[in-house]
């Protein structure tokens, strides 16, 4: 009986979904965490009468073809790259992006990785690091006599030092666009890499060329909307427990077909 | 056997296959733009050897889809569209050109609207939708024309079909065997996908009234056993 294996699928699905949202819901605090959403896509149809077909013994053609699906399966889990919201925090290596873009941070293999958690810190060498350690590019180095550092919106790095009313630019920041943010790789630790379907990089300076500018201070929450990850939780519990119900059904149908004598 | 187990046999077999077409809306019933499908059921008349009365049994007659739109549901991604009402995205496959109702969209490497498997949306003149990488601001109109920070990039092909003509593909796409039509008043939703058309409790109802009709047509069955064993039990006694 297929429609045991086609609400297997049905249950597979909502399953997944369970999974997305449980990740979401537990990465709500995460700084500059995306909400990830499943999307399912209709498996393959049998064709039990091809389009055209002769439907009768008098020659009539069917005007339409009759299909059976096969079930659901995950098309995609797709990030949804939002704006999440900003919250002050004061630090001044505490770094938001207000609009699209990422850091880039160097991993240790070298290979670059983007990111949008802009809580980075200082080493004792003066380098700026994110919360893994890892560099964050552009190769700025903090002046170990330095009083305070300010970050504008461009991007530009000023260090201020004793007895002088004027920062001194130690550097600029880049931020990163890709054609299709959706189509990058998750590292884990809020880091995410270039893959063939995101495109290159596009590196450029923050405020320019459909870059967001960077706000000093301020990290960028979660875009997680709980009740609506809730709403969606619940959405997909009532899916599982159809699609059982469906297994049941089946079941007792098919148990009935072998005592046929 | 006797004609009258084939008859309940038919209809078994015809029940089973009506569990399936439910059991394929209820594991589509979150896919997006999925359309609920179904079996109509006709009498089938068989005819015998020539000196016999024909016999009726039933079969598989034709589907039907249901095109009713399904509920739109909010989700804040410039690239997920929604067509209110009528019709149907053009998109290219390696076979050809296929129509979706699964609006949520995803940019490739080249910046051109795909789905999320990747074939090219199509606009107008079957040309694909390019947008600039750097955009901000990309804006989907009700029409469908679609603008990048206020400049115009293209506008979305957007076709109407019959529903009788559609077949189903899998991966939420559509191929129709007859003519296709430019739709005349598209009205789109920037920000929404539309849900798929499938009533839950529609389709347990279904479920139970085939369980239940199964259920009857192995009685039938069991009877019509009973009534053979019955009469050659009689037949031996004489």
């Amino acid at each position: 009986m297929q429609a045991l294996r086609i609400a297997a699928t049905g249950m597979d699905a909502q399953q997944k979904r369970v999974e997305v949202v449980s990740n979401n819901i537990a990465n709500m605090s995460t700084t500059a965490y995306s909400t990830r959403r499943a999307e399912f896509a209709d498996l393959h149809y049998q064709q039990l009468r091809a389009p055209g077909a002769i439907s009768s013994s008098t020659g009539l053609i069917a005007p339409s073809g009759i299909e059976m699906g096969l079930g659901v399966r995950t098309a995609a889990v797709s990030v949804n790259h939002e704006q999440g919201s900003l919250r002050q925090t004061g630090g001044d290596l505490d770094l938001a992006v207000e609009g699209r873009g990422m850091f880039e941070v160097t991993l240790p293999s070298g290979d670059p990785a983007y990111t949008r958690d802009g809580a980075f810190k200082r080493t004792g060498e003066g380098l700026i690091v994110n919360s893994e350690g890892y560099p964050l590019a552009g190769d700025i180095t903090i002046p170990e006599d330095a009083r305070s550092i300010t970050i504008n919106n461009n991007g530009e790095v000023f260090a201020y030092f004793d007895g002088q009313t004027a920062g001194q630019q130690i550097g600029t920041l880049t931020l990163t666009l890709f054609a299709n943010e959706k189509g990058l790789e998750a590292l884990g630790g809020n880091l995410f890499r270039e893959t063939e379907a995101s495109g290159a990089p596009i590196p450029g300076e923050p405020g320019i060329d459909g870059r967001g500018a960077i706000r000093q201070g301020f990290l960028e929450e979660s875009s997680v909307d709980v009740v609506q990850q809730i709403a969606d939780l619940i959405e997909a519990q009532r899916g599982y427990e159809l699609n059982s119900k469906v297994i049941s059904a089946a079941d007792q149908m098919l148990g009935s077909t072998t005592q046929i004598r | 056997m006797t004609n009258t187990s084939y008859v309940a046999l038919s209809k078994q077999a015809g029940l089973s296959k009506e569990l399936n077409s439910i059991a394929n809306n209820i594991a589509n019933a979150d896919t997006a733009g999925y359309r609920r499908e179904g079996f109509v059921f006709s009498e089938y008349v068989r005819m015998l050897e020539p000196h016999e009365r024909s016999v009726s049994q039933t079969n598989i007659g034709g589907r039907f889809f249901d095109a009713a739109p399904g509920a739109l549901v909010e989700t804040g991604s410039a690239y997920d569209v929604a067509i209110e009402g009528e019709g149907y995205f053009v998109v290219q496959t390696p076979n050809g050109e296929r129509l979706t109702r699964a609006g949520a969209f995803v940019m490739d490497r080249e910046g051109q609207l795909t789905t999320q498997e990747g074939h090219l949306v199509l606009g107008e003149g079957s040309s694909p939708i390019a947008l600039p990488p750097n955009a901000t601001n990309i804006t989907i109109a009700n029409d469908g024309s679609i603008a990048a920070d206020g400049a115009p990039v293209g506008r979305m092909a957007l076709v109407s079909a019959e529903p009788t003509e559609l077949m189903r593909e899998g991966g939420n796409l559509l191929r129709s065997t007859g003519e296709l039509t430019p739709l005349e008043q598209p009205k789109l939703r920037q920000g929404f996908v539309e849900e798929s058309n499938v009533n839950p409790v529609m389709e347990i109802s279904r479920l139970i009234e085939v369980q239940r009709a199964y259920e009857m047509g192995q009685k039938l069955l069991k009877d019509d056993d009973e009534r053979i064993s019955k009469t050659v039990e009689a037949m031996r006694a004489r």
